[in-house]
């Protein structure tokens, strides 16, 4: 179960600089669990006791999963997985 | 009216526009909120398309670290301190002189912004701050009418499109904004000029297609860009409208942002070691008197726009821009309540 995540610039200093990360996990959650695992610094990015943290949007795909099953969300092989947050500047 | 035509000759050949359409553009109305990096290019782009009346609104003035990439400014708005949204509007006119402007030296907040969007038919986002941009989704959601955000940061950024009732609404998709501090800002992450004209100019073309009457060719995705590792993402975000009927704004109809308290509020600026300390609504100062009241701390200078003076309090040097408003931008501290303090100290309130 290959799974790609794609780490949002602004936390790639927690991911030794890689844009796209190789976890596995049947679920969202084991995906990110898992992702977290490789990369501890990600954690507190990422989860608030145990959340995902509310500014931090995550796609399957090309799908939102707070539409499909939040984070246990079912993942196939070979699927991508994107941590969006919004940008704010201009 | 022929000439008119004439100068809109190749817009309206653009399959979708026509004459029907550039007749719409040349009648609407929009508020532009903010004419920084994504301001100045979406006011370039609207003014050359004939938007009838396009009102500019910015709190800030041109400095030399916004020529990189803010379009409409020069080295002589740099040296002259223009506010940016009289240095744009004066550009504006030279690149059009029949469309109606209105420049507006303002913070954008809940207690101006309902009179600022009232009579447009479209508000669009050149802002660097989710706190307006929370706020503009309100107003936009309240009194119904389409605002299109746009962002940028570093080598990318990102879109999308809001018609209340037929698309999500900014608090469907993004339920929070990153904290301070949680993502990059201007100042750590840099801008590449580019990046921001890119976003800007995929929401002029959605501006264009909304103000034509063209709504069924609108883009209802999420779209974001990294211009520097030639990246492109498109999420599909309908599914999100009114998130099953519990978003707050649209579904709701909870303006928290523009319902909030008023009063003294202050806003840490994107990247600059800046705080900005606003007053309420109808607060006018006089700055001779404010000016006398200053000389004996530091050195003031002041035009009708604004009023500078720098200061050393405990050690540190600030810098104050203050306007007539009463708003005033310090440099030398991210820290609000430091604001807070020295505008008490220095200016009162």
């Amino acid at each position: 179960m290959a799974i790609k995540v794609q780490i949002p610039t602004p936390m790639r200093d927690q991911s030794d600089g890689q844009a796209e990360v190789v976890v596995t996990g049947t679920t969202v959650q084991a995906a990110l669990d898992d992702l977290v695992r490789q990369y501890p610094g990600l954690g507190t990015k990422l989860f608030d006791k145990g959340k995902i943290r509310p500014f931090v949007n995550v796609f399957v795909n090309e799908e939102d999963i707070r539409y499909l099953d939040e984070m246990d969300t079912k993942l196939d092989d070979g699927v991508t997985v994107a941590l969006i947050p919004a940008v704010a500047g201009g | 009216m022929n000439d008119t035509f004439e100068r809109y000759s190749r817009q309206m050949r653009v399959p979708g526009i026509g004459k029907a359409g550039q007749e719409r553009i040349l009648n609407s109305r929009v508020t532009l909120c903010g004419v920084g990096a994504l301001g100045t290019v979406l006011a370039n782009a609207l003014v050359r398309a004939g938007v009838g009346f396009i009102r500019v609104i910015d709190r800030d003035f041109v400095e030399p670290s916004n020529l990189q990439r803010q379009v409409l400014f020069d080295e002589s708005d740099v040296t002259n301190n223009l506010p940016k949204s009289e240095a744009a509007v004066a550009k504006m006119r030279q690149i059009n002189s029949s469309v109606k402007l209105e420049a507006v030296v303002a913070d954008i907040n809940r207690t101006n912004i309902e009179d600022l969007c009232r009579d447009a038919d479209l508000i669009l986002d050149g802002t660097d701050n989710f706190e307006v941009r929370y706020t503009i989704n309100d107003v936009a959601v309240k009194l119904n009418k389409p605002w299109i955000y746009g962002g940028a940061v570093g080598t990318e950024g990102m879109t999308m499109t809001i018609i209340p009732g037929q698309t999500p609404c900014l608090r469907c998709v993004f339920e929070a904004s990153p904290g301070p501090g949680e993502v990059g800002t201007c100042e750590t992450a840099g801008v590449l000029g580019p990046a921001v004209g890119v976003i800007a100019n995929l929401q002029a073309a959605e501006a264009l297609k909304i103000l034509a009457g063209k709504t069924e060719a609108i883009n209802r995705e999420l779209f974001m860009l990294n211009l520097w590792e030639n990246t492109s993402k498109r999420v599909k975000i309908a599914p999100l409208a009114g998130r099953k009927g519990k978003c707050p704004c649209c579904a709701l109809k909870q303006f928290d942002w523009l319902e909030g308290e008023q009063g003294t509020q202050t806003t840490s600026l994107c990247g600059r070691n800046a705080v900005q300390v606003t007053q309420r609504a109808g607060t006018k100062l006089d700055f001779a008197q404010l000016a006398s009241q200053l000389k004996a701390s530091g050195p003031v200078t002041a035009n009708k726009f604004l009023l500078k003076f720098t200061i050393t309090d405990a050690g540190e040097g600030y810098e104050f821009t203050v306007f007539p408003d009463g708003r005033a931008i310090i440099k030398g501290t991210d820290d609000c309540d430091r604001a807070k303090t020295l505008y008490a100290k220095y200016i009162g309130y």
